[in-house]
Protein backbone atom coordinates (compact mmCIF):
# COMPACT_ATOMS: atom_id res chain seq x y z
CA UNK A 1 0.00 0.00 0.00
CA UNK A 2 3.13 2.23 0.80
CA UNK A 3 4.17 2.31 -2.85
CA UNK A 4 0.81 3.01 -4.21
CA UNK A 5 0.56 6.03 -2.07
CA UNK A 6 3.74 7.31 -3.07
CA UNK A 7 3.05 6.68 -6.81
CA UNK A 8 -0.01 8.22 -6.20
CA UNK A 9 1.61 11.41 -4.49
CA UNK A 10 4.54 11.65 -7.54
CA UNK A 11 1.44 11.25 -9.90
CA UNK A 12 0.06 14.32 -8.02
CA UNK A 13 3.28 16.73 -8.17
CA UNK A 14 5.16 15.15 -11.19
CA UNK A 15 3.12 15.51 -14.24
CA UNK A 16 6.00 13.56 -16.30
CA UNK A 17 5.31 10.40 -14.14
CA UNK A 18 1.62 10.91 -14.04
CA UNK A 19 1.83 9.96 -17.85
CA UNK A 20 4.09 6.91 -17.06
CA UNK A 21 1.31 5.68 -14.32
CA UNK A 22 -1.87 6.94 -16.65
CA UNK A 23 -0.46 5.31 -20.01
CA UNK A 24 1.69 2.72 -18.98
CA UNK A 25 1.03 1.42 -15.64
CA UNK A 26 2.62 -2.24 -16.43
CA UNK A 27 6.07 -0.46 -16.17
CA UNK A 28 5.63 0.62 -12.79
CA UNK A 29 4.11 -2.62 -11.77
CA UNK A 30 7.89 -4.21 -12.77
CA UNK A 31 9.57 -1.21 -11.66
CA UNK A 32 7.87 -1.05 -8.32
CA UNK A 33 7.27 -4.72 -7.32
CA UNK A 34 3.53 -3.88 -7.17
CA UNK A 35 1.40 -6.95 -5.81
CA UNK A 36 -1.82 -7.63 -8.37
CA UNK A 37 -4.38 -6.44 -5.97
CA UNK A 38 -2.01 -2.78 -5.93
CA UNK A 39 -1.40 -3.19 -9.73
CA UNK A 40 -5.29 -3.19 -10.04
CA UNK A 41 -5.86 -0.37 -8.09
CA UNK A 42 -3.71 1.37 -9.85
CA UNK A 43 -5.19 0.84 -13.71
CA UNK A 44 -8.59 1.02 -12.35
CA UNK A 45 -10.11 3.63 -9.43
CA UNK A 46 -6.70 5.21 -9.17
CA UNK A 47 -6.09 6.26 -12.33
CA UNK A 48 -9.77 7.19 -12.67
CA UNK A 49 -9.17 9.74 -10.12
CA UNK A 50 -5.70 10.31 -12.15
CA UNK A 51 -7.41 11.05 -15.14
CA UNK A 52 -8.99 14.12 -13.46
CA UNK A 53 -6.41 16.15 -12.20
CA UNK A 54 -5.44 19.75 -13.21
CA UNK A 55 -2.23 19.83 -14.89
CA UNK A 56 -0.70 21.00 -12.78
CA UNK A 57 -1.84 20.52 -9.77
CA UNK A 58 -0.79 23.55 -8.23
CA UNK A 59 1.40 22.84 -5.02
CA UNK A 60 -1.25 24.45 -2.56
CA UNK A 61 -3.24 21.94 -3.43
CA UNK A 62 -1.31 18.75 -3.15
CA UNK A 63 -1.74 17.72 0.62
CA UNK A 64 -5.75 17.86 -0.23
CA UNK A 65 -5.60 16.14 -3.58
CA UNK A 66 -2.69 13.52 -1.70
CA UNK A 67 -4.97 12.70 1.10
CA UNK A 68 -7.84 11.96 -1.24
CA UNK A 69 -5.87 9.72 -3.40
CA UNK A 70 -4.56 8.09 -0.25
CA UNK A 71 -7.93 7.34 1.07
CA UNK A 72 -8.80 5.94 -2.35
CA UNK A 73 -6.13 3.88 -1.99
CA UNK A 74 -6.60 2.03 1.40
CA UNK A 75 -10.40 1.99 0.78
CA UNK A 76 -9.69 -0.20 -2.67
CA UNK A 77 -7.62 -2.46 -0.65
CA UNK A 78 -8.95 -3.02 2.53
CA UNK B 1 -2.02 24.30 -55.28
CA UNK B 2 -0.42 21.20 -53.74
CA UNK B 3 0.74 21.29 -50.06
CA UNK B 4 4.66 21.26 -49.10
CA UNK B 5 4.33 17.39 -48.22
CA UNK B 6 1.22 16.69 -51.01
CA UNK B 7 1.04 12.84 -50.48
CA UNK B 8 3.67 12.34 -48.40
CA UNK B 9 2.87 9.61 -45.77
CA UNK B 10 3.63 10.95 -42.16
CA UNK B 11 3.89 9.42 -38.84
CA UNK B 12 3.95 11.42 -35.95
CA UNK B 13 4.83 9.45 -32.55
CA UNK B 14 3.60 12.01 -29.43
CA UNK B 15 1.16 12.89 -32.16
CA UNK B 16 -2.06 13.45 -29.40
CA UNK B 17 -0.84 16.24 -28.04
CA UNK B 18 1.84 19.09 -28.04
CA UNK B 19 4.43 19.43 -30.49
CA UNK B 20 3.62 16.69 -32.21
CA UNK B 21 0.02 17.05 -31.97
CA UNK B 22 0.64 20.45 -33.76
CA UNK B 23 3.02 18.89 -36.24
CA UNK B 24 0.38 16.59 -37.37
CA UNK B 25 -1.98 19.27 -38.29
CA UNK B 26 0.31 21.36 -39.83
CA UNK B 27 1.42 18.13 -42.33
CA UNK B 28 -2.34 17.58 -42.85
CA UNK B 29 -3.02 21.25 -43.84
CA UNK B 30 -0.04 20.89 -46.27
CA UNK B 31 -1.09 17.53 -47.99
CA UNK B 32 0.28 15.09 -46.09
CA UNK B 33 -0.96 11.41 -45.15
CA UNK B 34 -1.31 11.59 -41.54
CA UNK B 35 -0.60 8.88 -38.79
CA UNK B 36 -0.59 9.93 -35.36
CA UNK B 37 0.90 7.14 -32.81
CA UNK B 38 0.58 8.15 -28.60
CA UNK B 39 -0.19 5.64 -25.70
CA UNK B 40 -3.17 8.32 -24.67
CA UNK B 41 -5.76 6.43 -26.95
CA UNK B 42 -8.09 8.84 -25.70
CA UNK B 43 -6.14 12.31 -26.61
CA UNK B 44 -5.30 10.26 -29.95
CA UNK B 45 -9.06 10.42 -31.19
CA UNK B 46 -9.57 14.15 -30.21
CA UNK B 47 -6.45 14.86 -32.43
CA UNK B 48 -7.77 12.51 -35.02
CA UNK B 49 -10.81 14.47 -35.11
CA UNK B 50 -9.06 17.21 -35.82
CA UNK B 51 -7.05 15.94 -38.49
CA UNK B 52 -10.34 14.64 -40.57
CA UNK B 53 -11.62 18.20 -40.64
CA UNK B 54 -8.51 18.58 -42.68
CA UNK B 55 -8.14 15.52 -44.28
CA UNK B 56 -9.46 12.12 -44.89
CA UNK B 57 -6.60 10.44 -44.75
CA UNK B 58 -5.21 10.76 -41.19
CA UNK B 59 -5.57 7.60 -38.99
CA UNK B 60 -4.07 6.85 -35.08
CA UNK B 61 -2.60 4.11 -33.72
CA UNK B 62 -1.90 2.93 -29.53
CA UNK B 63 1.89 2.97 -28.52
CA UNK B 64 4.41 3.62 -25.92
CA UNK B 65 7.29 3.83 -28.25
CA UNK B 66 9.75 1.65 -25.37
CA UNK B 67 8.03 -1.66 -26.25
CA UNK B 68 9.60 -3.03 -29.69
CA UNK B 69 6.64 -5.13 -30.50
CA UNK B 70 4.23 -1.81 -30.62
CA UNK B 71 6.49 0.26 -33.02
CA UNK B 72 6.83 -2.71 -35.37
CA UNK B 73 3.23 -3.21 -35.07
CA UNK B 74 2.87 1.44 -35.79
CA UNK B 75 4.87 1.31 -38.62
CA UNK B 76 3.54 -1.75 -40.19
CA UNK B 77 0.03 -0.18 -39.93
CA UNK B 78 1.18 3.23 -41.17
CA UNK B 79 2.79 1.40 -44.61
CA UNK B 80 -0.32 -0.76 -44.52
CA UNK B 81 -2.59 2.09 -44.47
CA UNK B 82 -1.27 4.59 -46.09
CA UNK B 83 1.26 2.63 -49.01
CA UNK B 84 4.51 3.42 -47.25
CA UNK B 85 6.33 5.78 -44.98
CA UNK B 86 8.04 9.26 -46.26
CA UNK B 87 8.35 10.81 -42.48
CA UNK B 88 8.95 9.87 -39.05
CA UNK B 89 8.89 12.70 -36.76
CA UNK B 90 9.86 11.99 -33.21
CA UNK B 91 7.84 13.31 -31.05
CA UNK B 92 7.33 11.00 -28.16
CA UNK B 93 9.09 12.03 -24.90
CA UNK B 94 8.63 12.47 -21.08
CA UNK B 95 9.89 14.58 -18.82
CA UNK B 96 10.01 13.52 -14.94
CA UNK B 97 11.49 15.96 -12.46
CA UNK B 98 14.51 15.02 -10.53
CA UNK B 99 16.44 15.58 -7.53
CA UNK B 100 20.23 16.30 -7.69
CA UNK B 101 22.26 13.57 -9.35
CA UNK B 102 23.16 11.60 -5.95
CA UNK B 103 19.38 11.30 -5.07
CA UNK B 104 18.09 10.32 -8.34
CA UNK B 105 16.27 7.08 -8.51
CA UNK B 106 16.92 4.52 -10.80
CA UNK B 107 13.60 3.79 -11.90
CA UNK B 108 12.92 7.23 -13.18
CA UNK B 109 16.42 7.18 -15.09
CA UNK B 110 14.78 4.23 -17.04
CA UNK B 111 11.52 5.63 -17.14
CA UNK B 112 12.86 8.38 -19.60
CA UNK B 113 15.58 6.76 -21.09
CA UNK B 114 13.56 3.63 -22.41
CA UNK B 115 10.75 6.58 -24.19
CA UNK B 116 13.26 9.66 -24.87
CA UNK B 117 16.37 7.13 -26.41
CA UNK B 118 14.78 3.63 -26.72
CA UNK B 119 11.79 4.64 -28.04
CA UNK B 120 13.75 7.39 -30.36
CA UNK B 121 15.45 4.24 -31.34
CA UNK B 122 12.87 1.78 -32.04
CA UNK B 123 10.82 4.32 -34.14
CA UNK B 124 13.84 4.74 -36.34
CA UNK B 125 14.73 1.45 -36.91
CA UNK B 126 11.61 0.11 -37.86
CA UNK B 127 10.92 3.32 -39.95
CA UNK B 128 14.21 3.39 -42.43
CA UNK B 129 13.63 0.04 -43.70
CA UNK B 130 10.56 1.63 -45.04
CA UNK B 131 11.69 4.87 -46.27
CA UNK B 132 14.15 3.06 -47.89
CA UNK B 133 12.13 0.94 -49.99
CA UNK B 134 10.63 3.98 -51.57
CA UNK B 135 14.00 5.80 -52.55
CA UNK B 136 13.98 8.43 -49.18
CA UNK B 137 12.67 10.32 -46.17
CA UNK B 138 13.13 12.35 -43.79
CA UNK B 139 13.23 11.95 -40.13
CA UNK B 140 12.75 15.08 -37.65
CA UNK B 141 13.49 13.96 -34.01
CA UNK B 142 12.83 16.49 -31.23
CA UNK B 143 15.62 16.87 -28.57
CA UNK B 144 15.31 19.69 -26.17
CA UNK B 145 17.30 22.90 -24.79
CA UNK B 146 17.90 21.12 -22.23
CA UNK B 147 20.29 18.94 -23.78
CA UNK B 148 22.39 21.84 -24.80
CA UNK B 149 22.39 23.65 -22.15
CA UNK B 150 22.55 22.32 -18.26
CA UNK B 151 19.05 21.94 -16.87
CA UNK B 152 18.66 21.12 -13.18
CA UNK B 153 15.22 20.01 -12.64
CA UNK B 154 15.84 16.91 -14.39
CA UNK B 155 19.55 15.63 -15.59
CA UNK B 156 18.00 12.50 -16.98
CA UNK B 157 16.16 14.15 -19.09
CA UNK B 158 18.55 16.59 -20.06
CA UNK B 159 21.33 13.72 -20.88
CA UNK B 160 18.95 11.96 -23.09
CA UNK B 161 17.81 14.96 -24.93
CA UNK B 162 21.44 15.53 -25.53
CA UNK B 163 21.45 11.78 -26.84
CA UNK B 164 18.88 12.60 -29.20
CA UNK B 165 21.33 15.28 -30.59
CA UNK B 166 24.20 12.61 -31.25
CA UNK B 167 21.82 10.09 -32.16
CA UNK B 168 20.50 12.42 -35.14
CA UNK B 169 24.10 13.21 -35.76
CA UNK B 170 24.75 9.59 -35.99
CA UNK B 171 21.76 8.07 -37.74
CA UNK B 172 22.48 10.84 -40.03
CA UNK B 173 26.27 9.93 -41.08
CA UNK B 174 24.91 5.99 -41.80
CA UNK B 175 21.59 6.95 -43.73
CA UNK B 176 21.82 10.71 -45.52
CA UNK B 177 24.06 8.81 -48.81
CA UNK B 178 20.54 6.79 -48.86
CA UNK B 179 18.18 9.77 -49.23
CA UNK B 180 17.43 9.44 -46.09
CA UNK B 181 17.88 12.53 -43.96
CA UNK B 182 17.77 12.90 -40.31
CA UNK B 183 17.80 16.44 -38.52
CA UNK B 184 16.53 17.50 -34.71
CA UNK B 185 15.36 20.60 -33.07
CA UNK B 186 15.87 21.47 -30.04
CA UNK B 187 13.16 23.98 -28.84
CA UNK B 188 13.01 26.16 -25.94
CA UNK B 189 9.99 26.49 -23.37
CA UNK B 190 6.88 25.54 -25.15
CA UNK B 191 3.64 25.65 -23.87
CA UNK B 192 2.50 22.22 -23.81
CA UNK B 193 0.54 19.95 -21.72
CA UNK B 194 3.91 18.45 -20.47
CA UNK B 195 5.73 21.95 -19.89
CA UNK B 196 2.44 23.07 -18.04
CA UNK B 197 2.52 20.31 -15.85
CA UNK B 198 6.17 20.24 -15.09
CA UNK B 199 6.72 23.93 -14.41
CA UNK B 200 5.22 23.37 -10.39
CA UNK B 201 2.65 25.89 -11.44
CA UNK B 202 0.42 27.79 -13.72
CA UNK B 203 2.45 30.60 -11.74
CA UNK B 204 5.80 29.67 -12.84
CA UNK B 205 5.30 29.11 -16.69
CA UNK B 206 4.14 33.23 -16.89
CA UNK B 207 7.13 34.36 -15.30
CA UNK B 208 9.36 32.38 -17.78
CA UNK B 209 7.48 34.11 -20.45
CA UNK B 210 7.88 37.84 -18.66
CA UNK B 211 11.32 37.24 -18.84
CA UNK B 212 11.92 35.95 -22.44
CA UNK B 213 12.90 37.82 -24.99
CA UNK B 214 9.71 37.75 -26.98
CA UNK B 215 7.77 38.39 -23.76
CA UNK B 216 6.41 34.58 -24.48
CA UNK B 217 7.21 30.82 -24.35
CA UNK B 218 6.87 29.22 -27.83
CA UNK B 219 3.76 27.99 -28.96
CA UNK B 220 3.67 24.53 -30.66
CA UNK B 221 3.34 26.22 -33.69
CA UNK B 222 6.20 27.77 -33.95
CA UNK B 223 7.92 24.41 -33.45
CA UNK B 224 4.99 22.44 -35.89
CA UNK B 225 6.78 25.52 -38.30
CA UNK B 226 10.45 24.13 -37.97
CA UNK B 227 9.34 20.57 -38.07
CA UNK B 228 7.48 21.31 -41.90
CA UNK B 229 10.52 22.64 -42.69
CA UNK B 230 12.87 19.84 -42.23
CA UNK B 231 10.63 17.67 -43.31
CA UNK B 232 9.78 19.05 -46.70
CA UNK B 233 11.95 19.39 -49.57
CA UNK B 234 12.85 22.87 -48.84
CA UNK B 235 15.59 20.97 -46.46
CA UNK B 236 16.62 18.95 -49.28
CA UNK B 237 20.14 19.84 -48.33
CA UNK B 238 20.20 19.75 -44.56
CA UNK B 239 20.83 16.33 -42.78
CA UNK B 240 22.40 16.10 -38.86
CA UNK B 241 21.34 18.95 -38.11
CA UNK B 242 20.19 20.33 -34.73
CA UNK B 243 18.22 23.37 -34.78
CA UNK B 244 17.28 25.66 -32.01
CA UNK B 245 13.85 27.00 -32.05
CA UNK B 246 14.13 28.93 -28.83
CA UNK B 247 12.85 32.51 -29.31
CA UNK B 248 16.42 33.53 -28.64
CA UNK B 249 16.36 32.36 -25.17
CA UNK B 250 20.33 32.33 -25.08
CA UNK B 251 20.68 35.70 -25.83
CA UNK B 252 19.50 36.86 -22.47
CA UNK B 253 22.45 37.66 -20.32
CA UNK B 254 23.82 34.53 -17.95
CA UNK B 255 21.93 34.86 -14.83
CA UNK B 256 24.84 35.47 -12.23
Amino acid sequence: MDKLKEIAKRAVEDYGFRQIAQWSPDDLVDQWGLSDDEAQVLKGPLKDEIDQLPVPVEPADYVVVENRLNALIEESLS
Amino acid sequence: MPGRLQNKVALVTGGASGIGRAAALRFAREGAKVMIADRNAALSQVTLDELREITPHAAAVPVDVSKTDQVQRMVDETTSRFGGLDILVNAAGVLLLSPALAEIDERDWDLMMNTNLRGLFLCTKFAIPEMEKSGGGAIVNISSMAGISAYARSLPYAVSKAGVIHFTLGAASQYTSKGIRINCIAPGTVDTPQARGSSGSADALRKIAETHPMGRIGSPEDIADAILFLASDEASYISGETIIVDGGSRTLPPNI
